[in-house]
C-alpha cells in the first residue's frame, strides 16, 4: 500500500518521553479511558507530555455511530460506579489544574448517563478544588433534566458539540443527533444561567463553504455560546469518512477572526484544534472571568 | 554500547493507536544523532507523526524501510550508545 501524504502542517511528534509515559501508565493502572487514545488523536504528544488528558466516562463503547469518530459503536457495559471517584484521583495523581471530562453517548441509560457525567465532577471538585473542569456532553435527547444535572455539578465550562455545519451535518453524525436539536442543548444551558461558560465546537475539511461556517458561528452565538473552537477533521480509519479538504492554517486563523468580529468571547481555530485542546486558555479570556465571577457571587450569598 | 530504538505505545487502551507506516526516514546509517532528534516520520490515518531518538548515538543498523508498516514496540533501527 502507498505511504498516505498529509499537507506539510498536518504533522505532529509521535508521544514518547517520561511525562508521557507517567500519564500513559496511570491510566492503564487505574483501567481509565482518555478520548485522546480512543480518537486516535494528534495531539496525545503534547498534551500527555504537559501531563494533562481528556477523559472519556462510561465505557469506550457509544450508542451512536457517527463516521468520523474512531470510537467503537455498540451495546456497552455497565456504569463503573467508582468511576467518579477513581477520576479524582487520577486528577489528583497529575495534579491536573484544569482537566476535560467526556463520554461516549449512552442512550441505553435512562438519564443518557447525567448523574454519572455529574458525580464525576462533584468527585473531582471535591478532591481537587483548584481544579476546574470542562464538561464535554452528548446531547441527552435534549432532556432539559439531564442538562441541568450536570449543570448542577457546576463545571466551569459546559460544552456540547455542534460538530459540523448544517449542510453537512447528516452526511457524518449520526441520525439521532441534530444540528437544531444541539443549538437547543446550548440555548437550553445558557438559559439555566449560572456560572458556566457555554462553549462548542465543529470540524472543517467536510465539504462546508466559507458560509456555511459564518451560519454555524452565527447560531452558535445566538443561542448562547460564549466560546467556540474550530478544527481540522481528520479521517481515523479508512473506514471512516474520507477528508474532503485539508484547509490551510491561514484559513483557520481568518476564521478565528470572523469569530471575534462577531462577538464571541473566545475563539480558536487550527488544524489540530480539537474542542479538549488548551481548554483551560479559555479560563483566562475575560468572558470567562465574568461568568465564573458569579460563582464568587453565588458561593457568598449575594 | 547497541540500544534498539522502538515505536513508542501509544497507551494500553484497546482502541489506541497500534501502529503506521514508515514515510520517510529523517537520518541514515552512520549518522550520529542527539536525544531527541528527529529520527523517522510515520503516518496514520490520520496525520503524520515525527519519531524522535530517545538516546544519543550512531546509526548501526535499519531494520524498516519506507513503505513497512510498523507495530507499537516495533526496533526501528539499532544506535551505537555510549
Amino acid at each position: 500500500m502507498a505511504v498516505k501524504r498529509f499537507p506539510d502542517w498536518i504533522r505532529q511528534p509521535w508521544p514518547s518521553g517520561a511525562a508521557f509515559r507517567e500519564v500513559k501508565d496511570l491510566m492503564g493502572d487505574m483501567d481509565l479511558h482518555t478520548v485522546c487514545q480512543s480518537a486516535h488523536c494528534p495531539n496525545q504528544a503534547e498534551c500527555w507530555g504537559r501531563g494533562t488528558a481528556t477523559f472519556m466516562v462510561m465505557g469506550n463503547t457509544c450508542t451512536r455511530h457517527c463516521t468520523y469518530c474512531a470510537v467503537n459503536s455498540g451495546q456497552p457495559g455497565p456504569l463503573d460506579p467508582e468511576e467518579p471517584t477513581k477520576i479524582a484521583e487520577a486528577v489528583h495523581r497529575l495534579g491536573l489544574k484544569h482537566t476535560v471530562i467526556t463520554s461516549v453517548t449512552r442512550d441505553d441509560l435512562p438519564d443518557g448517563g447525567a448523574d454519572h457525567v455529574a458525580r464525576t465532577i462533584e468527585a473531582i471538585h471535591a478532591q481537587n478544588p483548584e481544579c476546574t473542569v470542562e464538561a464535554l456532553v452528548q446531547d441527552f435527547c435534549g432532556a432539559e433534566k439531564d442538562i441541568a444535572r450536570v449543570l448542577q455539578a457546576k463545571p466551569e465550562i459546559f460544552s456540547h458539540n455542534i460538530e459540523l455545519v448544517e449542510s453537512r451535518f447528516h452526511t457524518m453524525r449520526d441520525r439521532r443527533f441534530t444540528y437544531q436539536g444541539s443549538l437547543d442543548v446550548l440555548r437550553m444551558a445558557r438559559g439555566m444561567g449560572g456560572p458556566t461558560v457555554i462553549k462548542s465546537a465543529f470540524m472543517l475539511g467536510c465539504g462546508e463553504t466559507e458560509e456555511d461556517v459564518h451560519k454555524t458561528l452565527h447560531d452558535l452565538l445566538d443561542h448562547g455560546c460564549d466560546a467556540v473552537s474550530i478544527g481540522q477533521y481528520l479521517q481515523p480509519t479508512p473506514k471512516h469518512g474520507d477528508v474532503h479538504t485539508f484547509i490551510h492554517p491561514d484559513q483557520f486563523k481568518t476564521f478565528e477572526e470572523v469569530a471575534y468580529a462577531m462577538g464571541f468571547g473566545f475563539a480558536v481555530a487550527g488544524p489540530f484544534v480539537r474542542s479538549s485542546y488548551r481548554s483551560e486558555t479559555l479560563l483566562e479570556a475575560p468572558v470567562a472571568k465574568a461568568r465564573l465571577g458569579q460563582a464568587v457571587e453565588h458561593s457568598h450569598g449575594i | 554500547m547497541e540500544f534498539e530504538v522502538k515505536l513508542p505505545s501509544l497507551g494500553d487502551d484497546d482502541d489506541a493507536v497500534q501502529g503506521g507506516m514508515v514515510a520517510l526516514w529523517l537520518a541514515k546509517v552512520g549518522d550520529s544523532l542527539a536525544a531527541e532528534d528527529d529520527l523517522i516520520e510515520i503516518t496514520t490515518d490520520k496525520a503524520a507523526f515525527v519519531v524522535p531518538t530517545p538516546k544519543a548515538g550512531k546509526i548501526l543498523r535499519i531494520n524498516v524501510n519506507e513503505g513497512d508498516d510498523v507495530r507499537v514496540g516495533d526496533v526501528l533501527c539499532v544506535l551505537e550508545i555510549e
